[in-house]
């Protein structure tokens, strides 16, 4: 054979690979109304930029054997978005479901110790089914187990994990969403859990169908293990590519600045009417985001799970900031323990990334009661102070209304936290609890005793009430400023430039931090 | 026809009704207005649908999980 021959050889089998020679597999694949995994590589980086690794793996085949499974199951390289570098891995649903080899394992580590190396971003492409039962069910092959899982919890915290959920992805693809800092799923076609509905009928007999068990509306909803759920697969690929472009490539690295042209000092006259006189009522925070950010940057993570806690990345001048705020039109802005470990996980992956952190805060307090004590929230609930006291970010915080109790510390309140800024608007009422409440047990018997009990507890209430202002507030030194709402973005860009360099820390020389969970 | 049984999602007291029984309500409609902590909590349609009972009356003590009202869809 010459070396001409040699090399056509090299190539016919890489066409073999494509999807052009693989017309039924394509098929299959179409029928289920999804991409291939090569489209979805083409969909997901910048054309002609994709470079494949170990595409010629095949699954090892024993005796008469399966066929052979092309790149055994999982296309992976890397590739570039916006120009900048990403390793990624796409499951082949066409080859055995998806499901992982032993081949497959080993490349799909590769690929995520490849991101580690070399500092990249991880988009993680999830089709499949799980392990190989075939390779599973024979103890010579099982007992060494995988280092996946650890591999990727070692990446996490490195460099930004994105899982797109593609297909079924029950068992192991939900532990690597699990590890993920971006989780889509597309509605009617992804499914997420610990086992899909066959495994589970066979070994408790319940019987559920996949979108009961771990459908879109519930991993992105109630479960909240998905940030987000689209209608189309292209819809994925388009938002892991806006997700990556908040962030640097790992976490030695510089957030990637984009070029402004709304200005900084642009006024949002609408935040001056926000927040309504009533103070009972409810009103949308999200609105206050949107006229502080950058006009179209902001991007709300896990809109649907926890809505009490608005979760937001948005660009300031350009600078990517993490945006934490509580939405009072949700069960009144109230701090729950999904509330807690939503804001929780979103302070540590801003702190991971270097996002500045931005808290908006108008809360009535943490959950009560006896809800509040059976989803352990005493414990789930220190988790937010904990990742603020952890995290080394310039972090401002702005009382719009609400600043209560506990709520208001956890929510990096005042000096609690060394907020780089700390500020309230005028409508800023801060104490330690609800105001009538503190007056309904401390008062009880003065009030009883009174000539008339509703017109003095109603006056010890307004006593009270007229010590509880932003300018008080800022009288005490607990506030940096008391600012027109208008300006508030101008105010958090100023002081964002300023901190360009701080970095909080001073940690004692503890080992390693305990997480409350 | 499905019933869909709308639950009080945290303990408070029923501070408004906004529907009667015979309503047809959009799916995110305000249904009533629960009070806690000192906070107006709508409670939304998960769906939309026709009020088919309510069970609690303005000024009740609900607690978290408590049937408030059952949507027909």
């Amino acid at each position: 054979m010459s070396g001409g021959d040699r090399l056509a050889a090299v190539e016919r089998a890489r066409a073999a690979l494509q999807d052009a020679s693989r017309g039924e597999a394509l098929a299959r694949q179409r029928g289920r109304g999804k991409l291939t995994a090569r489209e979805r590589i083409a969909g997901l980086l910048d054309p002609g930029s994709f470079r494949e690794t170990g595409g010629f793996a095949l699954a090892e085949a024993e005796g008469a054997g399966p066929p052979p499974q092309p790149a055994d199951g999982v296309v992976t390289g890397t590739g570039r978005i916006e120009g900048r570098a990403v390793a990624v891995l796409a499951q082949d649903f066409s080859v055995a479901g998806g499901s992982i080899g032993r081949i497959g394992t080993a490349k799909t580590v590769h690929a995520v110790e490849t991101a580690i190396a070399r500092g990249l971003p991880l988009v993680m492409l999830l089709d499949g089914g799980g392990h190989r039962i075939q390779d599973g069910q024979d103890a010579r092959s099982f007992a060494h187990a995988s280092p996946l899982i650890r591999t990727l919890a070692r990446a996490s915290g490195w460099v930004p994990l994105v899982a797109l959920m593609l297909g079924p992805g029950f068992a192991a693809p939900t532990n690597f969403a699990g590890f993920s800092d971006l989780v889509v799923m597309v509605r009617g076609l992804s499914t997420m859990g610990m086992a899909g509905p066959a495994l589970v009928k066979a070994a408790t007999g319940e019987a559920l169908d996949q979108e009961a068990l771990g459908g879109a509306a519930l991993q992105a909803g109630a479960q909240g293990l998905a940030d987000l759920a689209v209608e189309t697969e292209a819809e994925a690929l388009a938002l892991a590519r806006r997700f990556l472009g908040y962030l640097p490539a790992n976490a030695r690295a510089a957030p990637p600045h984009a070029p402004c042209d709304d200005p900084a000092e642009r006024r949002e006259e609408a935040l001056l009417t926000l927040v309504p006189e009533d103070r009972r009522k409810g009103f949308d925070v999200r609105e206050a985001i949107a006229g502080i950010a950058d006009r179209g940057s902001v991007l709300e993570l896990k809109p649907r799970h926890a809505a009490n806690m608005v979760t937001a990345l948005a660009r300031l001048d350009g600078r990517p900031v993490g945006i934490l705020a509580n939405q009072s039109l949700r069960l009144g802005g109230i701090i729950d323990a999904a509330a807690a470990e939503k804001g929780a996980r979103f302070i540590a992956f801003c702190d991971a990334y270097g996002l500045p952190l931005v808290s908006l805060i108008d809360v009535p307090g943490f959950l009560i009661g006896s809800a509040a004590e059976r989803s352990r929230l005493g414990r789930r609930s220190a988790k937010l102070p904990f990742e603020w006291a952890h995290a080394t970010v310039p972090r401002i915080s702005v009382v719009l209304r609400k600043g209560y109790g506990l709520g208001y510390i956890a929510m990096a309140g005042g000096r609690s936290m060394e907020a780089d800024a700390a500020f309230a608007w005028p409508s800023a009422e801060i104490c330690a609890m609800s105001i009538e409440g503190s007056v309904d047990i401390a008062h009880r018997r003065e009030v009883e005793a009174a000539p008339d009990p509703a017109a003095h507890r109603q006056a010890l209430i307004e006593g009270i009430r007229a010590r509880t202002g932003a300018l008080r507030a800022a009288e005490g030194f607990g506030l940096d400023d008391v600012i027109d709402p208008r300006d508030t973005r101008a105010r958090i860009i100023e002081v964002l430039r300023q901190c360009e360099t701080r970095r909080h820390g001073g940690l004692p020389p503890k080992k390693r931090a305990i997480p409350p969970i | 026809m499905a019933m869909i049984r709308v639950n009080s999602e945290m303990a408070g007291s029923v501070w408004k009704l906004l529907v009667a029984v015979g309503d047809e309500v959009a799916e995110g409609a305000d249904l009533l207005l629960l009070e806690s902590m000192k906070m107006e909590i709508p409670v939304a349609a998960p769906a939309k649908g026709k009020v088919a009972e309510i069970r609690v009356e303005e000024g009740e003590t609900v607690a978290e999980g408590q049937l408030l009202l059952v949507l027909a869809s």
